[in-house]
């Protein structure tokens, strides 16, 4: 069991080495001109706000997240049942390490998807740029996977639908 | 703010008025939830919540149904454990306590920050509520929170004489749900609890019914030879004490209840499918530890002695005597779960069900079987190895004072395997002096344990919640560095039943602990003994130094275990008199208890 999840940690580093800087995916090369929508998220303690957006297939969204929360927080988008797999694996890790893993490092790959994520310290602001599936989807969400933080609260519908 | 309580003499007229009233109300109660969840029917407490400005709780001493026999409790407002009290943070409390015994009676509200003249502490706070007299303590909220309330006059807390405490806060919480259910664990017994005491006294180990047999004893010998079979026994002759001592008044007297309900009465919390739920556990017990889990469900706890804590995720948490945790879970399938409370002994359990409908059952997990103390206990012994210290600065270990571990051969210890000493930590033993003497505020102290959760629990088999997990949103408003330490040994005879701090009973120290007023200390606690110990301290929180620096949580009650030294920082901005003991109530009674006094 621990030489497995010493296998994923490993995988999961060697992911987040190839994917940069992930976490700080606001940062992408997206020119302005190319963003449809700005979307301003406050992330507090253990909350979203506003804790269900709607937004268009195919519309590029400029997230504006803003932690005005006093601990660590972040920003992930991905189906619900991805994001709950992955908060899963995280919390298996965290116990098999009495819990003091570092949850602040890339993490946020399954399988093939690499899930757009952002993390934002405390009294900061990050931005992530994303276009949506150009199809409606009801299964995304948005979430905070650090753990504890989504089952306090911190999680929303992120609906795509014209 | 606050004004003195008015202590009324009233005629036998006006007290079997207000006993009416209060009954009558109860009754009421009852029948139909009493506190409404705007989210949906909630059924928060089953024995009927008072809340408001005026608060009156009627005590007495009647026959109930306990565990389908007729018992004889101490109620209050006519049911064991008595009302939930729901206040709000920022009002101020009234809360009348009319004594219906023919005895004195009190009532503590625990973990409450408050004058301590309305702490409920006989002889410390006030002089207790004569029989036929009222009480009324009046306090500004100032807190939020789970927390709960009790005797603290002799032993009347085994009597029933308890009930749980809910402080709505001012401002949103940093957490969020649909409904909520609270969770008060209790141990009950049909004995008086002056007959328990007794058989304490005359017989150690009359409870446990777990000793090492014969049977015991020639496995031991297969698996680790005679001679390590006959030191190990002889050592634990010699320190007064059975290995299994693991509770010293068990399942073989208590029945454990759930919010007054016996495992077998199947008391049931309800829920609708994908509802979050908050479930705030105390443990109100006398006497009793509880390792709690839902089979089937992620609890992720987010208050820790009412003070909110960064969540975390566990599948299992001990809770101590006089602690409370707050936790969340999610249960998305229509189906019943267990609620499960097992003794840390191993010698019973409490149960509720957690399901969509009433009538609903889930499995009852298998008992564990006892924990033997054996090697975990010599490990925490001072929690090092004894053979490895002569090498060693021991004038640096503070709080080590070998006299006074009576009765122990360290020569006979020869022959454990102290490789199987885990929690050791030695290389930090050698940095117990810093520059002024004292660690960094927030630092684990040499000989803690904070990542163990304890005897008779396996992390492996599961996530179970430890101190080290407890996390702080933010410091707590007081972040000066201690400005002295102040180390207490919890001592102890178990053969003779004689529980203590510094090896004095209450009944034999002159004075006082002092406080300064204003000033900022570091308490140790260093358990000498081979039992855990729930140390609460009144009027005051103790931030516990659990390593997590500025973001150490604060806590009412600090569980010690065997061997474990546990410190907390504490801001003495509390002038008066202020009870500190064990919360377990047959040693507090037995003399581990002392009057902190700020000036």
């Amino acid at each position: 069991m621990r030489q497995l999840l010493l296998a994923i940690t490993l995988g999961l580093t060697a992911t987040a080495a190839l994917a940069g800087p992930g976490h700080d995916g606001g940062e992408q090369d997206i020119p302005e001109s190319e963003i449809d929508r700005t979307i301003e998220v406050k992330a507090g303690d253990l909350w979203f706000k506003p804790d269900d957006l709607s937004i268009a297939p195919g519309e590029t969204v400029k997230f504006v997240i803003e932690n005005i929360g006093q601990i660590e927080h972040e920003f992930v988008i991905g189906a619900a049942d991805e994001q709950q797999e992955h908060r899963e694996m995280m919390q298996d890790m965290a116990s098999s390490d009495g819990g003091h893993h570092d949850m602040s490092a890339d993490h946020h790959s399954t399988g093939d998807n690499v899930m757009p994520a952002v993390t934002v310290a405390s009294g900061e602001t990050k931005t992530l740029v994303w276009t949506a599936p150009d199809t409606a989807n009801h299964d995304l969400i948005y979430a905070c996977n650090i753990p504890g933080h989504f089952e306090g609260g911190m999680h929303g519908e992120l609906n795509v639908k014209d | 703010m606050t004004s003195s309580s008015a202590d009324a003499t009233l005629s036998r007229r006006q007290l079997l008025k207000v006993a009416t009233a209060l009954g009558l109300s109860t009754a009421a109660l009852g029948l139909r939830p009493a506190w409404a969840n705007p989210d949906g029917i909630s059924n928060v407490y089953p024995h009927g919540a008072v809340q408001g400005r005026d608060i009156s709780l009627a005590v007495r001493r009647e026959s109930l149904p306990i565990a389908g026999r007729q018992g004889r409790p101490i109620t209050l407002n006519g049911t064991s454990p008595g009302p939930l009290i729901r206040l709000r943070e920022g009002d101020d409390a009234s809360l009348k306590v009319v004594n219906l015994l023919d005895e004195d009676t009190s009532v503590h509200w625990h973990g409450l920050i408050l004058p301590p003249e309305m702490d409920g502490v006989p002889g410390i706070s006030f002089a207790g509520i004569a029989p036929g007299q009222a009480f009324t303590a009046r306090f500004p909220v100032n807190q939020n929170g789970t927390y709960w309330y009790h005797s603290h006059s002799g032993l009347q807390e085994q009597l029933g004489h308890a009930g749980p405490m809910i402080i709505d806060a001012a401002e949103p919480e940093p957490f969020s749900y649909d409904r909520e259910h609270v969770l008060l664990l209790t141990d009950w017994t049909f004995e008086e609890p002056t007959d328990v005491f007794r058989h304490l006294k005359v017989a150690e180990g009359y409870y446990n019914y777990q000793e090492r047999t014969i049977a015991d004893f020639f496995n031991d010998v297969a698996k680790n030879g005679l001679a390590d079979t006959l030191a190990q026994r002889s050592m634990w002759e010699q320190m007064r004490m059975s290995s299994r001592d693991i509770a010293d008044v068990t399942g073989s007297t208590y029945t454990y209840l759930m919010n007054g309900h016996a495992p077998r009465d199947n008391w049931t919390a309800l829920f609708n499918p994908g509802e979050k739920l908050r479930l705030r556990i105390i443990n109100g017990s006398a006497m009793s530890y509880f390792d709690v889990r839902i089979p089937g469900l992620k609890m992720t706890v987010v208050a820790a002695d009412g003070q909110p804590v960064q969540p975390v995720p566990v599948d299992e948490l001990r809770i101590a005597v006089a602690e409370t945790y707050d936790v969340l879970v999610e249960p998305e399938v229509s189906r019943a779960y267990t609620i499960f409370a097992e003794a840390m002994d191993r010698s019973g359990y409490a149960r509720a069900t957690l399901a969509p409908r009433l009538g609903m059952v889930a499995p009852i997990p298998e008992r564990r079987r006892i924990a033997d103390r054996g090697m975990e206990a010599m490990a925490g012994h001072g929690g090092m190895e004894h053979s490895s210290m002569s090498g060693m600065d021991h004038s640096s270990m503070q709080g080590m004072d070998h006299s006074s571990m009576q009765g122990m051969d360290h020569s006979s210890m020869q022959g454990m395997d102290h490789s199987s000493m885990q929690g050791m930590d030695h290389s930090s033993m050698q940095n117990t002096t810093t520059a002024g003497g004292l660690l960094p505020a927030g630092t684990a102290q040499p000989g803690s344990r904070y990542d163990q959760p304890g005897i008779g629990i396996d992390p492996q088999e599961r996530h179970v919640l430890t101190y080290r997990d407890l996390k702080a949103y933010s410091p707590w408003p007081d972040r000066r560095p201690p400005g002295r330490e102040l180390e207490l040994q919890l001592t102890g005879n178990m053969e003779r039943y004689m529980w203590s701090f510094d090896g004095k009973k209450f009944s034999e120290v002159d004075g006082p602990i002092l406080f300064k007023h204003g000033e900022r200390l570091r308490l140790i606690f260093f358990n000498t003994t081979m039992m855990e110990h729930p140390i609460h301290l009144h009027g005051m929180w103790m931030e516990l130094e659990n390593g997590a620096g500025e973001l150490i949580p604060r806590k009412h009650t600090l569980n010690v275990k065997p061997g474990e030294r546990v410190s907390a920082l504490v801001s003495a901005d509390a002038p008066g008199s202020w009870a500190f003991h064990c919360h377990l109530l047959y040693h507090m009674d037995a003399g581990m208890f002392r009057v902190v006094r700020v000036a």
